[in-house]
């Protein structure tokens, strides 16, 4: 891949020398998040706050890492909700049967993950659209029912019980409400980064042409199958990190975050937040929630009011909040149209 | 190509709306103070497949609650419940357990999940330590392992161990009358549906040793058609039949099984039939299916408990469910609790729901009992008997014994390493 991206690297100076310019700026952006973030807590006794932002953190990246698959390559995936149930019952099952370190736990969840992700990638990026689409749909079934019916090792359908232990490690205790909030905002912050990084890298500009015209993109060289398998993979380990956090947030796992409508919520946030822009499933995530979360306070005919949400912004907007936002401003300042690539 | 937005505008804008965002949304989140009455919270499932779970829990509740407030409240704090919303999701039953405490200002909980739901508000009231009253599960190993014991939670529910060991020797009497030895099963296909029809089986052969089991079926949970599985059956040639289906699975079961005649082949164990969710929505209700007590308002056959059923009827105009029931006992051991402990401290109540035991309309003998050792509900009304196809749906229930119940659970704790 290092070859590959050499050779782009020369091909598309500009970009290169534009994403330099950038990345100091989205690292001091990342910090200053982060440290907001971390601050949070110093001015809000709410716990409940605390808790809106940890499932953030997990559904953002899971819900980031799918836009990288869907909004910068254009593979539709249903199925990638399987990689987030993996990391909840990889760490899970690695922290209750081994009592290892919480950071080798993590280590060993995105090992697996690659693992399991490489093969399963490795067959299903060959197909396209609405084939892509059913095959990860039916891995991710088949990763559920495993999950299910593999009982003495994952408890069935009632899930990882007796809560998932927490040792301490350099002094975090993820037992700790702050401890754990501090540590969910951290991961979502690197994750974030890290997925900014890869979007605005030339192998993130290889994604794209792929995404707008994968022959094209095969007749100067590169090899599509590989670079759909890499983000593939790399998508799934930020969705497993999701996992992960939502495991120590539920302190278990269940079959329920293997399931399909896992994944139906992240193509959900998407459109929600839009997948024309980096931070558009961020949006969706927060839109999402918050949503769930005030409308389930108020009704519990929650899902009519999410299906008028879904189609306001199906059938009204046509695009996600963020496309919608973007799009304004950029017909305010110059008066005419401009999208993102 | 396409020209490269330029960055900073998608910046400014996320910041800007997440800033506004924030501060719409942060006022509900300023936690409120704590008012003179008590606040209960209850995360169930109230939309989906299973609804009727939450609705029903929520009409059992609400029915004593009504009750304890027009005597006087908890020590004298009039009761409010603050019932969500869990969709069935365990992630979603945690944050809304969560935020009932965190928030909203709940001190006590009724978990009306089922399944992983109420494992997941368990480890809430593990972490939080909140007093919290499991009202519908029913999986034994939530509190028959000693891994999930603690102090704060307790169980107001039936369980699949009592409900397996009071339905084999039922079903091993009937075999030895009548010399049913050929069984078969069929079983929703998840943990519930697989421990239940094994220790079943376990029970009914240990009772009756020459039994056989020639045929199995596990459709899956929710299946809409259930032919291949009745023809299965009906090849098989078994003089018998064990099923836990339960809800609209048994009921769509048992309105296909009828086209094949499935009833006047052999005699047919559903523990989950004597509960008016299923007798009134069976087309035609075969007479001489054998079923364990759900809820039926004539058994047992007090005074009390009949009153308690038509209280329900009338006040919800549908007849009270297995659930209902469960939610009613855990707002009775409540009051009771609070009494005792003349105190709303959730330590206090705690220590005096350990061991209590109240009167209660679902007694067995006319009382409850909050078993001390792994605090749940034992003495509730356990039988079994044949459905007939009009009200009084199971004229006849023969109770279960709690002496022979007791001992073969410690036996079956045993088995499972509990003890």
């Amino acid at each position: 891949m290092t070859e590959l991206q050499a050779g782009q690297a020369a091909a598309v100076p500009r970009i290169e020398t534009q994403s330099q310019r950038t990345r100091y700026r989205d690292l001091l952006i990342a910090l200053a998040a982060f440290v907001v973030l971390a601050s949070l807590p110093m001015f809000f006794g709410s716990k409940a706050l605390l808790d809106f932002v940890i499932r953030c953190s997990a559904f953002g990246l899971f819900a980031t890492s799918l836009n990288l698959l869907v909004g910068y390559t254009g593979m539709i995936s249903f199925g990638h909700g399987m990689f987030f149930g993996l990391g909840a019952y990889g760490f899970g099952l690695i922290m209750q049967r081994t009592g290892v370190p919480v950071p080798v736990a993590f280590v060993a969840t995105l090992v697996i993950t690659t693992v399991v992700a490489t093969a399963i990638g490795a067959i299903c990026v060959r197909l396209k659209e609405i084939y892509f689409a059913f095959v990860t749909l039916a891995f991710q079934m088949l990763i559920h029912s495993t999950i299910l019916s593999w009982a003495s090792l994952t408890g069935g359908d009632q899930g990882l019980r007796g809560g998932i232990k927490r040792p301490v490690f350099l002094g975090i205790d993820l037992s700790n409400h702050v401890h754990l909030y501090i540590t969910s905002c951290a991961l979502l912050v690197i994750g974030l980064l890290l997925m900014r990084q890869i979007a605005q890298s030339p192998f993130g500009y290889t994604l794209r042409m792929i995404r707008d015209n994968a022959n094209r993109a095969s007749f100067i060289g590169i090899d599509v199958w590989r670079a759909k398998l890499t983000i593939f993979v790399l998508a799934a380990l930020f969705a497993s990190t999701g996992g992960i956090i939502m495991a120590l947030f539920v302190s278990g796992a269940y079959p329920e975050f293997a399931y399909w409508t896992i994944s139906g919520e992240g193509i959900f946030i998407n459109m929600l937040g839009g997948v024309t822009t980096f931070l558009g499933p961020m949006v969706g995530t927060v839109l999402l929630l918050t949503l769930n979360d005030t409308v389930t306070r108020l009704t519990e005919y929650y899902g009519i009011v999410l299906g008028i949400v879904i189609l306001f912004f199906a059938v009204g907007l046509r695009k996600g909040l963020m496309d919608f936002v973007v799009e304004w401003f950029a017909q305010r300042r110059d008066g005419a149209g401009e999208r993102a690539p | 190509m396409t020209r490269t937005r330029k960055p900073g505008v998608s910046r400014r804008a996320t910041l800007a709306m997440m800033g506004a965002g924030a501060v719409t949304f942060a006022t509900p989140w300023v936690a409120r103070a704590q008012a003179k009455t008590i606040k209960i919270g209850m995360p169930t499932i109230l939309s989906g497949r299973v609804a009727q779970l939450g609705t029903s829990s929520r009409n059992g509740v609400m029915l004593e609650v009504e009750k304890v407030n027009a005597a006087g409240g908890l020590a004298g704090r009039q009761i409010e419940m603050v019932i969500r919303d869990s969709k069935g999701q365990p992630q979603e039953a945690a944050r809304v357990a969560r935020e009932l405490v965190n928030t909203d200002g709940c001190e006590l909980l009724f978990d009306g999940e089922a399944s992983s739901g109420s494992f997941a508000v368990h480890e809430v009231a593990r972490d939080l330590g909140v007093l919290c009253i499991h009202t519908c599960s029913e999986a034994s190993s939530l509190t028959a392992d000693p891994k999930q014991h603690i102090p704060n939670a307790f169980r107001s529910v039936r369980q699949g161990i009592h409900d397996s060991i009071v339905g084999g020797s039922y079903a091993a009497a009937i075999s030895k009358a009548k010399g049913l030895k050929k069984w078969a099963t069929c079983s929703p296909d998840y943990a519930y549906g697989r421990d239940t029809t094994g220790e079943f089986t376990l029970y009914l052969k240990r009772f009756a040793p020459d039994v056989e089991i020639i045929s199995e079926s596990w459709p899956k949970l929710f299946q809409p058609d259930y032919t291949e599985v009745v023809t299965k059956i009906l090849q098989a040639k078994p003089q018998a039949l064990y099923s836990c289906l339960w809800g609209g699975d048994l009921t769509s079961y048992i309105d296909q099984a009828n086209i094949y005649a499935m009833f006047s082949a052999m005699e047919v164990f559903a523990v989950n039939m004597a509960d008016y969710t299923a007798l009134t929505v069976v087309k035609n209700l075969p007479k001489g299916i054998h079923s364990g007590n759900r809820y039926i308002k004539t058994y047992p056959a007090t005074a009390e408990n009949a009153a308690w059923g038509d209280a329900y009827k009338a006040k919800y105009n549908e007849y009270p469910t297995n659930w209902s029931w469960q939610n009613a006992t855990a707002v009775m051991l409540l009051s009771e609790a609070v009494k005792k402990a003349n105190s709303t401290d959730g330590k206090k109540i705690a220590d005096a729901l350990r061991g209590l035991t109240i009167k209660c309309p679902f007694g067995a003998d006319g009382t409850v009992t909050m078993r001390a050792e792994d605090q749940t509900l034992v003495g509730y009304a356990i039988g079994w008997g044949t459905t007939i196809p009009q009200e009084p749906y199971v004229p006849e229930v023969k109770a279960g014994d709690w002496k022979t119940i007791f001992e073969l659970e410690a036996e079956w704790k045993k088995s499972k390493g509990y003890t």
